[in-house]
């Protein structure tokens, strides 16, 4: 049974507590404004901001599955080319790596420096180099583990174990979604599959279930949100037929609430049916691809094999922030032993097919963010669960490696062209300016509005955070 | 997770400002009255949160004008100039007028002017006696340790039932009544009236079988003149097994059980559900509560007479495993592995936060770092993964005695090879070996050589191999047999000067290598041969590893060797496993696969075969056999050994043959069997304080023990022997069961209370410390508690206690007046309305649609479709399940639980992230948990069914209707539900209608 809600009707509530808190109840129970609600007390210039005035009202966050390489992406180390074949790693195989560490390995990649930034790009981004000068980088973000269930756990909610509310879940509790029509938290996997954890990933933990990832397969679901209609082989719950049956259910409903007053879950329930048809209605426009221009399109490379999944699911996830939905998750790559980042067997082959499939969607997804002045309030971060060794895996690949790895933002709040942080000379570990996921995830919130020490809901004897007992704003990227 | 309005809105104002406000502060005194604490909480202490502490606050090096009032003792000292609050008198109280703007003292809060509204609580909390539950200290213990000095660590000692006068003497029905009603009065407050027969009879019947009760029970029940009709009614709810079904669903939820791993690997457990079944039956048969505590931590110890009962060790392996990591980071793994463990039977019998004792002492409660880690040296030497058990101890008992004789085999342990039940047993066999019939040459018609040696027939009729000596060889005989039934075949491989050292290999060193023994049996008119099977095979002689069961294993990669004893002939025997029937037209074809390579191929072979059945034939060892040549009184004791060796050890693989095969259990114990293989400790890892909790700062080593906070027991295990694993577990059962316990009752005690009010005495279940809740009646929670303790731990008494009350029994309805003074209804003036859970949901609407199977136990349904995924973790599809396919409508609780794929109609309605120990199930409402009510594949099938259920067995569209109201609602519909309801159906299908039913608010909660 569900635990006993003390029942406060929301025209009791009203009557008690007056007009500002009178909604609260409604509301949370709903999760609409979640403790947002209180913003509607607060001062203008908190737009939204639990704590402070929010800077960014909206999150894409751009996941390379498996641990993205930092040394033949972003961070350029001269050094491997140097002591590439030298025996120099770790004796012993540590935790987490799946093989003892082979010989240094230098990347296979070109690098040269791009924009007025100078950022070190290897050659897997043509596109994206272009476009440094708009990110800021972490150069030094670790972890504390090297495998792949605890480090995509802690990236995404704060701590290794699982049964955590992850960062969409947080901020959907705590800021609710902007509009009614859509979920706050959706989540778009890889088309061929689930990352590491899969769902639970996404979950609410022990925070209400309705603030888990409503996770969308964008490229097979008939439906832009689960069991948003009736499968046609049940027409009695279709059409006319559901739209007058839940005329009726409200009825009943209704009746029902008059002859029990005073149960705000009672009330909920009942305004949630007329969410539900609001999001009948608009969800499908949002998740209607068709309604962009052919170039919109083509420039998220929905005109190619190798980019048409990714760019699909980034063009989606702008069209649902522009329509309120609050935190969108886009995942590159599913678990698996090739076509995510894990790149053990040969980084040569195996990265590029990645990158590839990625450079152009981000790319376009930065310049239609910034040409629809979404930037303005709207955070986009890129990052994964830990970095790869510069030693090398067999002869071509790179095992995992939670020392060091890189994840970037651009957006609202954030000081483009900036880097923070740095690898040692093999980019094995940090070097300085060390970051994180605590950190990150403080950064985040605290561009949201959000004190990430003051966000907190007790489970089993602990006021728990998504920032666990850690986490320092990360100032030298924000603007 | 608390779900409080609008206590759950302090909660979260609290938990925003709670590093400012030292958490123990949220603490009420146990004495205080909880209306009066209930309205402080929520009206005022919020406001002094929010608009005080700023500058009011103790952590302030100077709080402004000396005043602190974050704390009781702060706001009770007032200030510099002196008290601001007289109790009871709001006008005359500084706080009052600072806040109303009334008197001399400055305004405030400085800025901005309280609402009146606000403004009017604080004058009624003064009025009312400025009740202030915190507590001291506010802030976290610094540097001394939490007292043991309170509510749920004090002796559990039986409390007096309160007398009252004569109407609460009347309304009383058991001690449970007196105590609440003693605080409703001391509240102002009255009792609701009694429910009527049919809401009662829908809420203990969810309550105690997670079912409703059909149409006919209820008329039944309504009907019922017997005045103990709601007793008896009790009684056979309890006496239902829908009762264990209901209540392991409460069990699992709080363990974090599931049918599969979890985290990368998420791989189904198939040996998982023989715990579930274990939870159910043990609820049904009413298992003493202690018993049930010890069968789970140790029942390979414990219940010795009931091997069946090792399925309990499920427990210990409930939670998540990721085998990626015990892979790849096992030193990481073990310790937060250990760690979950920890928390969960902490969580789940103790009701105790040991866990947040990892890496520093508790801050709140007085728990050690020493104890958290003494608690993980308990589970330092268990290996997760299947158990394999006889489930009866007569076949466990077997299965050890030849186990032992096979020991003894290998060892030549003579006392008990020569025990005289063995001895008889080799005499026996002796004499059936005297009566063999004899080995019979087959007759060879056509020999291959496929790897194009030179086989050539010798005058024997043995088959000798020359030339060019292959790498591999596969020799295919063709044979036949004047027998027209052969039980076993039998390989000579003979020494030859021609060979090698004399062979019988015709490896350098004399060796061979028998990969593969097959045979098969062409018969006149089939167009494919019969390829036969063998039982066993014995040989005798065997290389070291390169045993005679390697060349019928299937395995072409292993073989039978003879090496070092070269020079000599060996034979090997091959038994089939049934009798070969072989008219004279059938042809006999024996391959002999020997692909090692390396030429380790046979040299001089000849096969033979026999009609004398199974033991009699097997092949000895020549020592063995040199024992038959001779009468018995003149055999030596070396040829003795090896003849008792050799049958005896057949005799037992024989007999071990016999036994049911073993089951198996996903748990924990000294031994069990993953992906990694068998994972077996030779002793307990060592356990260490790690500082911070970190792996790489160990500290002073720990014992195994537990909570040193219960002072009545012994926090340190004395153990005679502290490398036995197992021995440190049932220490930890014996703690955890001991009436002297406390906490281990209190705990138990209020769970039972909340799964009939939805709400414990205490309202955080698996935190009795001080960052939990107080219980609002604490007297009867220690009354209950004592009761479940003194009356053997039965959880049905309690139950029973509980549903015959007059507390339990009452009316739900709303009442203004009471509302105002205790607005969540701590107090219980009346019962709680209640939504159903997910799985009660699931399992009514196949209730009603006459969908529900109960078939109880066994393998888990999987309620999805399954394929394999891009790793190990398949990809899972709901949606495409068959709704009408078998074990569909088998109760929830054997729904297949895949960890970290969650099937999205149980998580629409709350059901709990299968990671997480879940001691209360969610509320929520959501436009997303609507839309999957009314479209979810599940619930449009059972309105189909449904539908068709009424059709059945009414008419006309209204008495369809109004039997479709009756099986969801348990009432006929009103003239005008029935004619709304009449016009969607007959416009868009009864299925239409019966949908509504499944979707609406009566129907989904539960008075």
């Amino acid at each position: 049974m569900t635990p006993y809600i003390p029942i406060l009707s929301r025209r009791e509530i009203l009557g008690r507590w007056g007009g500002g808190f009178g909604s609260l109840a409604l509301a949370q129970l709903l999760g609409l404004e979640a403790l947002g609600d209180e913003s509607k007390t607060a001062p203008p210039e908190f737009n939204g901001g639990l704590h402070h005035p929010a800077k960014v009202r909206r999150v894409i966050q751009l996941f390379m599955n498996g641990g993205a390489s930092p040394m033949d992406t972003f961070d350029y180390k001269p050094e491997l080319a140097r002591l590439h074949g030298q025996m120099i790693g770790p004796k012993e195989k540590p935790e987490g790596f799946t093989a003892p560490a082979g010989a240094v390995m230098k990347s296979p990649f070109e690098f040269k420096q791009y924009g007025e930034s100078g950022r070190w790009v290897s050659s897997v981004f043509p596109e994206l180099s272009k476009r440094v000068d708009e990110l800021a980088f972490l150069m030094a973000m670790t972890t504390k583990t090297n495998v792949h269930g605890l480090g995509s756990y802690l990236m995404n909610t704060g701590f290794i174990l699982p049964g955590f509310p992850c960062m969409g879940a947080w901020i959907s509790y705590a800021l609710g979604s902007l509009t009614e029509n859509l979920p706050a938290f959706v989540v778009l996997p890889d088309a061929r599959g689930l990352p590491y954890n899969q769902r639970a990933n996404f979950s609410a933990g022990f925070l209400p279930a309705k603030h888990q990832g409503t996770v969308i397969q964008a490229a097979t679901s008939s439906q832009a949100v689960p069991d948003l209609f009736a499968d046609p082989k049940y027409p009695f719950a279709s059409g006319v037929a559901d739209s007058e049956g839940i005329a009726l259910l409200q009825h009943m409903n209704r009746q029902h609430a008059a002859d029990h007053p005073a149960d705000s879950r009672l009330e909920a329930r009942i305004a949630s049916c007329e969410l539900a048809a609001k999001m009948q209605l608009s969800a499908p426009e949002a998740f209607d691809l068709s309604r962009e221009s052919e170039i919109t399109r083509k420039g998220y490379g929905l005109d190619n094999k190798v980019t048409e999944d990714f760019g699909r699911r980034c063009l989606l996830a702008r069209r649902l922030i522009e329509r309120g939905t609050r935190f969108v998750q886009v995942w590159s790559g599913a678990q698996g032993a090739v076509l995510n980042w894990d790149n053990h067997a040969n980084i040569q082959t195996e990265l590029p097919i990645m990158a590839n499939s990625v450079d152009r969607p981000i790319s376009a997804l930065l310049d239609d963010l910034k040409a629809r002045g979404l930037m303005e309030d709207t955070l986009l971060i890129w990052t994964t669960e830990f970095g790869r060794t510069p030693f090398a895996q067999a002869s071509m690949g790179r095992d995992h490696n939670g020392g060091t790895f890189v994840t970037w933002l651009a957006g609202a709040g954030i000081k483009p062209g900036v880097a923070h942080g740095r690898s040692d000379d093999l980019g094995y570990q940090t070097a300085e300016g060390k970051t994180y996921c605590y950190d990150l995830h403080a950064t985040i919130l605290h561009l949201l509005g959000i004190d990430h020490t003051k966000l907190t809901v007790r489970n089993a004897g602990i006021d728990r955070r998504l920032t666990d007992v850690h986490g320092h704003v990360i100032q030298p990227i924000l603007a | 997770m608390r779900n409080l309005i609008p206590r759950g809105q302090f909660v979260r104002l609290a938990a925003i400002l709670a590093p400012f406000l030292g958490l123990g502060g949220m603490l009420a005194n146990a004495s205080d009255d909880p209306a009066l604490v209930a309205f402080f909480e929520t009206k005022i202490r919020p406001v002094l949160v929010e608009h005080c502490q700023k500058c009011h606050g103790s952590e302030l090096p100077t709080p402004k004008g000396g005043l602190q009032l974050d704390s009781r003792n702060g706001l009770r000292k007032g200030g510099d100039s002196g008290p601001v609050v007289v109790v009871g008198k709001p006008e005359e109280s500084p706080l009052y007028q600072a806040i109303a703007h009334s008197g001399e003292v400055s305004a405030m809060p400085p800025k901005t002017k309280l609402t009146p509204s606000v403004v009017a609580d604080f004058h009624r909390w003064i009025a009312q006696g400025a009740v202030d539950p915190r507590t001291e200290p506010a802030s976290p213990a610094k540097g001394g340790t939490p007292s043991t000095d309170w509510w749920s660590l004090r002796p559990l000692k039986r409390p007096e039932v309160p007398s009252l006068g004569e109407v609460g003497t009347q309304w009383s029905r058991t001690a449970i009544d007196r105590f609440i009603y003693l605080k409703l009065t001391d509240a102002k407050l009255q009792p609701a009236p009694e429910s009527d027969r049919r809401t009662l009879i829908r809420r203990v019947s969810y309550d105690l079988t997670g079912l409703p009760p059909s149409p006919q029970e209820v008329n039944a029940f309504v009907r019922d003149p017997d005045p103990n009709a709601y007793e008896l009614l009790i009684d056979r709810l309890l006496a239902s097994s829908r009762y264990g079904e209901r209540w392991a669903r409460h069990w699992l939820d709080l363990i974090h059980f599931a049918d599969t791993h979890g985290f990368e690997h998420d791989v189904l457990r198939p040996n998982a559900w023989r715990y579930r079944d274990y939870v159910i039956e043990s609820f049904n048969v009413d298992k003493p509560w202690p018993r049930f505590i010890q069968e789970q931590l140790a029942a390979d110890v414990l219940c010795k007479n009931e091997p069946r009962l090792k399925s309990a060790l499920g427990f210990l392996g409930a939670g998540p495993y990721d085998q990626s990591a015990a892979a790849t980071a096992p030193m990481a793994f073990e310790y937060l592995d250990r760690d979950d463990l920890v928390t969960q039977t902490m969580g789940a019998f103790v009701s105790t936060t040991a866990n947040c004792a990892r890496c520093h002492a508790h801050k709140f409660d007085p728990i050690s770092q020493e104890d958290y880690f003494s608690l993980q040296a308990v589970f330092a030497g268990i290996g997760k993964g299947d158990i394999s058990y006889d489930e009866d101890q007569g076949v466990e008992q077997q299965r050890s005695h030849w186990k032992s004789v096979l020991a003894a085999c290998d060892q030549e342990q003579t006392d008990l090879l020569f025990s005289p039940e063995n001895r008889s047993l080799v005499a026996a066999w002796e004499q059936s070996r005297s009566a063999m019939n004899a080995w019979i040459p087959l007759d060879v018609d056509v020999f291959v050589s496929s790897g194009g040696a030179d086989l050539k027939r010798e005058p024997d009729g043995s088959i000798l191999s020359g030339g060019t000596r292959p790498d591999k060889e596969t020799t295919t005989l063709t044979v036949t047999s004047r027998l027209s039934e052969i039980h076993g075949l039998r390989l000579d491989v003979l020494a030859d000067p021609s060979l090698p050292l004399s062979g019988p290999g015709r490896m350098d060193n004399g060796n061979l290598h028998l990969s593969e023994f097959e045979a098969m049996v062409f018969r006149p008119g089939q167009p494919k041969p019969e390829k036969l099977k063998f039982r066993r095979a014995t040989a005798d002689w065997n290389q070291v590893d390169w045993g005679i069961a390697r060349a019928i294993d299937g395995n072409p990669a292993t073989a039978w060797g003879i090496y070092p004893k070269v020079g000599e002939s060996h034979h090997a025997v091959f038994e089939f496993e049934q009798p070969l029937k072989l008219s004279s037209d059938a042809r006999l074809v024996v391959v002999l696969k020997q692909l090692h390579g390396g030429g380790h191929i046979l040299g001089r072979l000849r096969l033979s075969a026999t009609s004398s059945p199974g033991e009699t034939s097997i092949a000895l060892p020549a020592l063995a056999d040199s024992a038959l040549q001779i009468p018995i009184d003149q055999r030596s004791a070396e040829q003795n050994k090896a003849l008792a060796s050799a049958v005896l050890k057949v005799h037992a693989e024989v007999e071990i043959a016999k036994l049911p095969a073993q089951v198996k259990v996903y748990g924990a114990a000294s031994m069990a069997e993953n992906d990694r293989g068998l994972i077996a400790f030779a002793s307990p890892r060592i356990v260490t304080i790690l500082n911070r909790g970190e792996l790489d700062k160990p500290g002073e080593q720990v014992v195994a023990g537990s909570l040193s906070a219960v002072t009545a027991l012994k926090a340190r295990f004395e153990l005679s022997d502290p490398s036995n694993e197992a021995a440190r577990r049932v220490a930890l059962a014996d703690w955890i069961a001991d009436p002297n316990n406390p906490l281990t009752w209190r705990s138990i005690a209020n769970r039972v209370w909340q799964s009939h009010f939805g709400r414990g005495l205490c309202d955080t279940p698996n935190d009795f410390g001080r960052m939990g809740g107080l219980p609002s009646h604490p007297e009867l929670l220690d009354w209950l508690a004592a009761e479940l303790r003194d009356q053997g731990g039965s959880l049905k008494h309690l139950h029973r206690l509980i549903c015959r009350s007059s507390v339990y029994r009452q009316a739900s309805i709303h009442r203004e007046e009471a509302a105002a003074i205790d607005p969540e209804n701590r107090l219980l003036w009346r019962m709680n309305r209640q939504r159903l859970d997910a799985d009660a949901f699931r399992d009514t609407v196949l209730a009603v649609s006459g969908r529900l199977d109960l078939t109880m136990g066994g393998v888990g349904i999987a309620l999805f479709q399954s394929r394999p995924g891009p790793q190990l973790t398949p990809t899972l599809d709901y949606s495409a399940f068959d709704w009408d396919s078998p074990g569909a409508g088998r109760r929830s609780i054997y729904r297949v639980v895949w960890r970290s794929i969650p099937d999205p109609l149980m998580e629409a309605l709350d059901f709990p992230d299968a990671s997480l120990l879940a001691p209360i199930r969610g509320f929520s409402v959501s436009p997303l948990q609507t839309l999957a009510l009314l479209n979810n594949n599940f619930v449009l099938n059972q309105s189909g069914h449904l539908a068709s259920r009424v059709k059945a067995s009414q008419a006309t569209t209204a008495d369809q209707i109004r039997e479709a109201f009756r099986l969801t609602l348990l009432r006929d519909p009103t003239p005008e539900e029935s004619s709304r309801f009449v016009a969607i159906a007959d416009k868009h299908s009864l299925a239409a209608a019966c949908r509504l039913l499944l979707n609406c608010n009566e129907f989904l909660f539960v008075e």
